[in-house]
């Protein structure tokens, strides 16, 4: 579903990813750990199609992000760190936005825009300007809307920011179901808690460079630490001397 | 790298049966019902939450477009009777510098809106074409930089016509024919933007800044050629047609301009002959239809560089590296930050961190810089023309009106929101060791002496271009600093009386209601005093004009237009500074004292 093939991106002469090779397959959740300016966000900006790789190819369901940029769109939901929605239309004309860009016949899209709004609970404001909502409210439709399509990859940057316990397990519930039923997810986080309780893979990413990728049991062996703790393995890894085997 | 297991790609995945991509129409379809949608929101918005902007906006739009439409009559009558020629010079060089204006206020529009705003980044991640998002930017940039040109050049159009008493044919044809025209500019800038960003790379801003230097040079020349070197006398019939010479570069048959201005006036002809006037009205449509058609062509150039370069484009912007600034203090912030006692150091940190704040916003000191620029080579033009004394003064007077509210714009603009967006920070203002006093305080200082250096600078030039008496000079600068006081004093006050904490747009804060009541009261605060200060003047020239030679006046007339007089006026003028400044800055403090963000 998803494939970074020796990506490489800089940024000037500064490198921000190099030669990253990652696949990630239909129906897996992926969490991506660094820390700060580790390259997260460049990644993810490779895979929504924001950033170009200056040397490698990045796909998803097989369409080259650089050369079929629409049709590897059509197949990707997205949820920003940041949330983007215009004042000026309402939650529910903004999902009818999102659902006529991604060219869905009337009768489907007024029963999909229903499902999400029911599943976000967004009723109450649905029909209320985006420039009344709230960070959480926001965060709330940008997921409706990323999830309207039903897409096969899901790309999430920070996705609980702003969101209330509520609404953060609405929001694991249904990525756990989505994934059950074959939906791939990438996500960036700096919450380990979530992508320990989650994640079937994870990716910790450090100067650009991804210094592991498996699962959490994986890390552990791996580190050959006498903690479980994955907080205590993650500083571990990114403190390291990079050499280290 | 170490334990890298990839799991194997699973090919192209199952595409929902439920989307599809779009056709061209579809897309331009959904593009053009989000932006309908979105301008009646805001319509519906303004209509129930800012009623008063609105009216204003309408009121002093429509009192704008009736004194354009008045004063246009007559300059055309006036032209008609002594040279019909001269209004094809007149129509060329106005549309010459509009479409200059157009190519640049397009293209900095556009490269806003496409490359750097957050709904850019938002539609580049759904499956639409790079064409598509740029027609959806270019059609709100188009519109944003030319319905100054449709209210500036409408009043004069309809004036031409009904001067040169033009068939019901002309006026249909207005509208088709600016808007054909403003596309091609528009669509020109947008060119150069997109070529701008996709090949120029970082250098962009200097080849910017050296297009933007040879177009003020020419301008400044061409100025200096027709208005500053003529051998004759400003304002004589010889140096008039020395100018209208000169003008006639303008002229010029490859530019868009003078396919226009020839429609235009072809559409105008009125033939009692119903052949010659079906050969004017053929004309015109040709010359319509050259616009139209380049500009189409234009358009198809631009899509295709949008469809080649657009993502790619965005992907180098959005990977450039910031610019690291140069930890290098300026002289003045070191100034400002030692100079003084213990006790006033808080004050002047904050007016240190508001100037910093000026210096690094491109938006502030552009504009800034631009307003004042043009009234100052404005000013600096007015010892061209020859004046007598009393005409003189009332152009002096009508500069300080002028420099006065160009003040208030931006007093309202960029000083009125400050509190608000202070406001938003407050967490950090509200755990130092600073009265909340200071904070408005501080501000009102940035703002009055902001505002004090360049507005009495250019009132002097202004007298001194017109010849004017030292005394006069004296009356204007005092009232000048007046303005400054009160005009800093009304946008800080109401600033802290009517905060909008929530909003983090500074534009979006002045629009609201407190902004448009800053800009009235602004308004109407230069209004009273500039007549106030400028009755006893004018009535001295009145009683000397109407005089004949005889003795002085006596009674009330005569002290008025006296010394005494102007005295009086410059009292009631500091009276009224005072009020301006105090009682909206009281105000405000009580109001910020209690704030609680």
């Amino acid at each position: 579903m998803i494939e970074f093939d020796h990506v490489t991106r800089t940024y000037g002469p500064k490198p921000a990813v190099t030669d990253l090779s990652l696949s990630i397959p239909r129906g897996e959740l992926f969490a991506l750990l660094g820390p700060n300016g580790a390259g997260k966000t460049t990644t993810i900006k490779m895979l929504v199609g924001l950033l170009r790789p200056s040397r490698g190819a990045v796909r998803i369901c097989g369409y080259d992000l650089t050369k079929e940029a629409r049709s590897a769109h059509l197949h990707t939901g997205y949820v920003p760190d940041e949330p983007t929605l215009y004042d000026k239309l309402t939650g529910r004309e903004f999902l009818w936005f999102i659902a006529d860009m991604f060219g869905m016949p009337r009768h489907i899209a007024t029963q999909k825009i229903g499902r999400e709004i029911e599943h976000f609970e967004l009723a109450e404001f649905a029909d209320d300007l985006t420039e009344s909502y709230s960070l959480g409210m926001k965060q709330r439709l940008v997921f409706a809307a990323a999830l309207l399509h039903d897409p096969d990859v899901l790309v999430l940057d920070e996705p609980m920011v702003g969101l209330d316990p509520r609404s953060v397990r609405i929001v694991k519930d249904l990525l756990r179901t989505r994934t059950q039923e074959g939906m791939t997810v990438f996500m960036s986080t700096h919450t380990l808690a979530m992508a320990e309780e989650m994640a079937d893979r994870v990716g910790i990413m450090v100067r650009g460079q991804l210094r592991f990728l498996g699962t959490i049991a994986e890390l552990r062996d791996h580190m050959a630490l006498e903690t479980t703790n994955l907080e205590n393995l993650y500083l571990e890894l990114t403190t390291s001397n990079p050499d280290r085997p | 790298m170490m334990g890298i297991s990839g799991s194997g790609m699973s090919g192209r995945g199952p595409q929902s049966e439920s989307c599809r991509l779009l056709s061209v129409d579809a897309e331009s379809r959904v593009f053009s019902r989000l932006r309908t949608t979105i301008a009646w929101e805001t319509l519906r918005s303004m209509l129930s939450g800012a009623r008063l902007r609105l009216a204003l906006v309408v009121l002093l739009s429509a009192v704008f477009w009736g004194s354009l439409y008045a004063l246009f009559i007559e300059g055309f009558s006036f032209l008609e009777s002594i040279h019909a020629e001269v209004i094809s010079l007149l129509f060329n060089a106005f549309f010459s510098s509009l479409m200059i204006m157009l190519v640049f206020s397009t293209a900095i529009l556009l490269y806003g809106n496409m490359y750097c705003s957050p709904e850019a980044k938002l539609l580049l991640t759904l499956p639409a074409r790079a064409e598509a998002i740029f027609a959806h930017k270019f059609h709100e940039a188009m519109w944003f930089s030319s319905w100054g040109f449709i209210l500036l050049g409408s009043p004069m159009l309809v004036a031409y016509g009904v001067v040169r008493g033009a068939p019901w044919t002309y006026y249909l044809l207005l509208l088709p024919f600016m808007v054909s025209f403003v596309v091609i500019p528009a669509t020109f800038g947008a060119i150069c933007c997109m070529a701008a960003v996709a090949w120029l790379g970082s250098l962009r801003m200097h080849a910017l800044a050296i297009v933007g230097a040879v177009v003020c040079a020419g301008a400044a020349w061409l100025g200096w050629s027709l208005l500053g070197s003529s051998p004759a006398g400003g304002g004589s019939t010889e140096w008039f047609e020395q100018v209208l010479a000169r003008l006639s570069v303008a002229e010029q048959k490859f530019l868009p301009s003078w396919w226009l201005s020839s429609g235009l006036l072809e559409a105008a002809q009125n033939s009692e002959r119903p052949e010659a006037r079906f050969a004017s009205l053929s004309e015109a449509v040709k010359f319509m239809a050259v616009l139209v058609s380049n500009g189409m062509l234009l358009q198809l150039l631009a899509r295709w560089l949008a469809r080649s370069c657009f993502r790619q484009g965005c992907s180098q912007l959005v990977g450039e590296m910031p610019a690291r600034r140069q930890r290098r203090i300026a002289w003045v912030d070191e100034f400002l930050s030692a100079a003084g006692t213990a006790r006033g150091r808080p004050l002047r940190l904050l007016l240190v961190k508001d100037l910093r704040l000026f210096r690094r916003d491109i938006a502030q000191w552009s504009q800034f810089v631009i307003f004042f620029g043009l009234l100052g080579l404005y000013f600096f033009n007015l010892r061209v023309f020859n004046y007598n004394a009393a005409y003189a003064s009332m152009i002096s007077f009508l500069n300080l009106a002028v420099a006065g509210l160009i003040l208030s714009t931006f007093t309202t603009r960029f000083v009125y929101p400050m509190i608000s967006l202070e406001g938003r920070r407050f967490w950090i203002l509200g755990l130092l060791p600073v009265h909340r006093d200071q904070i408005l305080w501080s501000k009102f200082l940035f703002s009055f002496f902001g505002g004090l250096l360049p507005c009495c600078a250019l009132l002097y030039l202004s007298d001194s271009m017109l010849g004017i008496s030292r005394s006069l000079i004296w009356v204007h600068e005092v009232c000048c600093m007046v303005l400054c006081m009160g005009l800093s004093g009304i946008a800080v006050g109401l600033g802290a009386l009517m905060p909008d904490l929530r909003e983090s747009s500074p534009a979006k804060i002045a629009a609201g209601f407190g902004g448009t009541l800053c800009l009235v009261l602004s308004s109407l605060f230069i209004m009273l005093v500039v007549v106030i200060a400028a009755t006893p003047t004018h009535l001295a020239m009145a009683t000397r004009a109407f005089g004949g030679g005889g003795p002085p006046p006596t009674g009330f007339l005569g002290w008025a237009s006296g010394p005494q007089g102007t005295a009086t006026s410059l009292l009631v003028v500091g009276f009224l500074g005072v009020v301006a400044t105090f009682l909206p800055l009281e105000l405000g403090l009580r109001a910020f004292r209690r704030l609680e963000p």
